[in-house]
């Protein structure tokens, strides 16, 4: 996990990670969120509106900008005070998706980051991007 | 810039943090007036204008200002 304090960030600081979405994941998400459109849960449906497998929840990818800030961007002290995201392609299981952010904005004053993200997928197509708000607590 | 010219931008920021498209504000309204104008909000305020007008405040700044009026009296002074 990365440690960094507000002395330690400049504009332009960058991180990212890669996750590959797997079944449990899936499963996982659903008995937390009870979720069941059949988008998410029923192949066939899906296949038949034209994905080639049912969809990974765009909340599920979108908690990989939950692990970028508190895990890597800024870390440890990170506060996550609001993520924007939009949606851009759909995820299937077995994607291997790189998550990356960097970044934007710093608000000295009151020790806040705004970080610009992106999630590509193993063909590099974004799938989603956001601008992300975290605060710093004190170290 | 004028005066009038930063009032307005600053009002079109409050109208976009505060999602209210007819939003009025004048150099009297403070936190007191503004039911979502909570601390959080007051840091995305205060980003918005720092990026809008590319100026920055330090912290002994802003707690001082009692109001809109008095941030918009301390943008002139930093923008002039």
């Amino acid at each position: 996990m990365n440690t960094y304090t507000l002395s330690d960030i400049k504009e332009g600081l960058t991180e990212s990670f890669e996750v590959t979405i797997t079944e449990d994941m899936m499963e996982k998400f659903l008995s937390i969120s009870a979720d069941t459109n059949p988008l998410h849960v029923d192949a066939n449906y899906a296949k038949e509106r034209g994905f080639k497998d049912r969809v990974v929840y765009g909340l599920l990818t979108s908690s990989f900008y939950s692990t970028l800030a508190g895990v890597y961007l800024p870390g440890k002290y990170c506060i996550l005070q609001g993520a924007d995201i939009q949606f851009s392609k759909p995820v299937f299981i077995g994607d291997t998706l790189h998550v990356s952010g960097k970044v934007h904005y710093i608000n000295e004053a009151y020790k806040q980051l705004e970080i610009k993200a992106t999630i590509t997928n193993q063909d590099n197509k974004k799938i989603s991007k956001a601008t992300i708000k975290t605060g710093l607590l004190d170290d | 810039m004028s005066r009038e010219e930063i009032f307005s931008k600053v009002q079109d920021i409050f109208r976009d943090i505060f999602d209210e498209d007819d939003l009025v504000i004048e150099d009297t309204t403070s936190s007191d007036d503004l039911e979502d104008w909570d601390s959080l909000n007051h840091i995305n305020l205060v980003s918005a204008i720092e990026k809008e007008f590319k100026i920055r405040f330090a912290l002994g700044e802003l707690q001082s200002l009692k109001d809109v009026g008095a941030m918009i009296d301390l943008m002139v002074k930093k923008l002039s």
